[in-house]
């Protein structure tokens, strides 16, 4: 339990992908102009990114490198790991835009056509680098598994959802004011986006 | 570097490499294509081009959520081609010939703000003080106005237009015919949803929108349209219809008696200037 707990809360606010780790900042600047669109880009983003790491992560462990019965290494593929992802993300994207469009046409309309837009995302890159890496701080003395990667990756992209809709909210709301025209339109969003970044520091410390 | 100096080895690694990577590109390609295949959707040839026809502004001015939406309205038979008011004549010709329908000739429309509640007719609620923008005022309570589907006067809809056709008279905005050209910019950007589009040649319009009950609208405003019904009763060619309170004008059918005019009772539906507009075109010509 205390793990389940450790590890939403750093996806979701200690270790927020966009906030904190400064991923996925393309979609955050541009797709934030509304809150309608802003949530569909990050539903979208949360099912890659688990679906994601859900291939990729057994692909890392079990398939780019195999061991004999003594133990000792017959290939080893993972420095192959970045290429190889960008591989599996991007027709893993590719695969799901046209199945969502054949199953179900209004879920296409509302989220789909954002899924051509994260083929590559970074945010969808680096939970599958990630959660690859040394997890252990978050995982608060747990091991390391498919099960606790896709729980982080879930997380990320909710956490990643989150900042988005406050971010459309503020921008919506700033609309109605009246602005310098020097600062109207994106400069008030990067200062927008600045501020909310320095209010998710107020998470850094937590711990459990 | 010379490549000679690597040994052996990395040479059979780097061809190993480049197997690993031709064999899981050959079977994401074939996954790829079967997924393709077996969820392939069928997109109906006729929409994709009238989508290359159309004028791609994706302005929603037909009510649709952009172009590609149009199209498919039109390709099923439900949508009105003269929806469109971006698209060329031309462009147009040539849909109408794809969907094998006849090109009516169309009139140009102009834009009217559907109110008369100014500052001396539509008393404020509170006074308001905020941005001066619609859409910020709109916010609070719905606006200032005693009548909640009152013009608010901030003049949204004039810093949109493109034309500098609006002008806003006393809290209350007003549409120049002459100078308007149908871009819907105004339509969208007003928070009360109260300009709309009608035919330049209309020789009236209904100016109010409130879809209360008379005496609600009496105690909010002098001039809105109370929902008597006289207009529909006494139009000569009955092309006056009542819909949820507020008259409707099917203009196909208005010849221009103006009975509908000197029936009201609080003169809210309005004689344009239509007769003056062609004089001044004769007068231009004329010069």
């Amino acid at each position: 339990m205390g793990t389940v707990i450790s590890i939403i809360l750093a996806a979701v606010l200690t270790n927020n992908f966009i906030t904190v780790k400064t991923y996925g900042i393309c979609p955050f600047l541009g797709v934030s102009k509304k809150t309608q669109s802003a949530v569909g880009m990050g539903i979208a983003v949360t099912i890659v990114m688990a679906l994601a790491v859900l291939i990729t992560y057994p692909v890392y462990e079990y398939i780019m490198v195999a061991f004999d019965a003594n133990g000792n290494e017959i290939y080893n593929f993972q420095f192959l790991e970045i290429i190889f992802f960008i591989f599996i993300i991007a027709s893993l994207v590719q695969m799901l835009e046209k199945i969502i469009q054949k199953i179900s046409p209004s879920l296409y309309n509302t989220m789909g056509i954002y899924l051509p837009l994260i083929t590559t995302n970074c945010a969808v890159l680096g939970v599958t680098e990630l959660v690859i890496g040394d997890m252990s701080q978050f995982l608060n003395g747990a091991t390391m598994n498919l099960g606790w990667a896709v729980l982080y990756a879930l997380f990320a992209g909710l956490g990643f959802t989150l900042v988005m809709i406050i971010m459309s909210g503020m921008r919506e709301r700033l609309n109605y004011y009246k602005t310098p025209k020097a600062l109207a339109g994106f400069p008030t969003a990067m200062i927008t986006a600045s501020f909310i970044c320095m209010a998710f520091m107020v998470f850094t410390y937590i711990t459990i | 570097m010379n490549l000679l100096e690597f040994g052996v080895q990395t040479w059979v690694t780097v061809g190993i490499v480049a197997g690993i990577f031709a064999g899981s590109a050959l079977l994401i390609g074939a996954l790829i294509i079967i997924v393709s295949k077996v969820f392939k959707v069928d997109v109906d040839e006729k929409v994709t081009k009238i989508l290359e026809n159309l004028a791609g502004a994706n302005c929603g001015g037909c009510g649709c959520s952009g172009c590609s939406g149009f199209a498919s309205k039109l390709a099923s038979g439900e949508g009105n081609l003269s929806d469109c008011h971006v698209t060329s004549p031309e462009k147009k010709a040539e849909i109408a010939a794809l969907l094998g329908i006849e090109l009516k000739d169309e009139e140009r429309t102009v834009a009217v703000v559907k109110c008369h509640g100014g500052e001396e007719n539509c008393a404020e609620k509170f006074e308001y003080k905020g941005n001066p923008t619609c859409a910020s005022c709109a916010t609070l309570l719905g606006g200032n106005k005693m009548c909640s589907y009152a013009c608010l006067g901030c003049g949204d809809c004039k810093a949109v237009c493109p034309e500098n056709a609006v002008e806003i008279n006393g809290k209350l905005s007003e549409v120049d015919p002459d100078k308007c050209i149908s871009c819907g910019s105004c339509i969208s950007a007003c928070p009360k949803n109260i300009i709309e589009r009608i035919p330049a040649s209309a020789p009236v319009y209904v100016a109010c929108s409130s879809k209360c009950r008379g005496k609600e609208v009496t105690s909010a405003c002098k001039v809105g349209c109370i929902a008597c019904g006289l207009c529909a009763k006494n139009c000569p060619q009955n092309a006056i219809t009542m819909r949820d309170n507020l008259p409707v004008i099917d203009y196909t059918k208005c010849t221009g008696c103006l009975t509908c005019v000197a029936k009201c009772p609080r003169k809210i539906i309005i004689k344009r200037d239509v007769a003056s507009a062609q004089d001044k075109e004769v007068a231009a010509q004329a010069e």
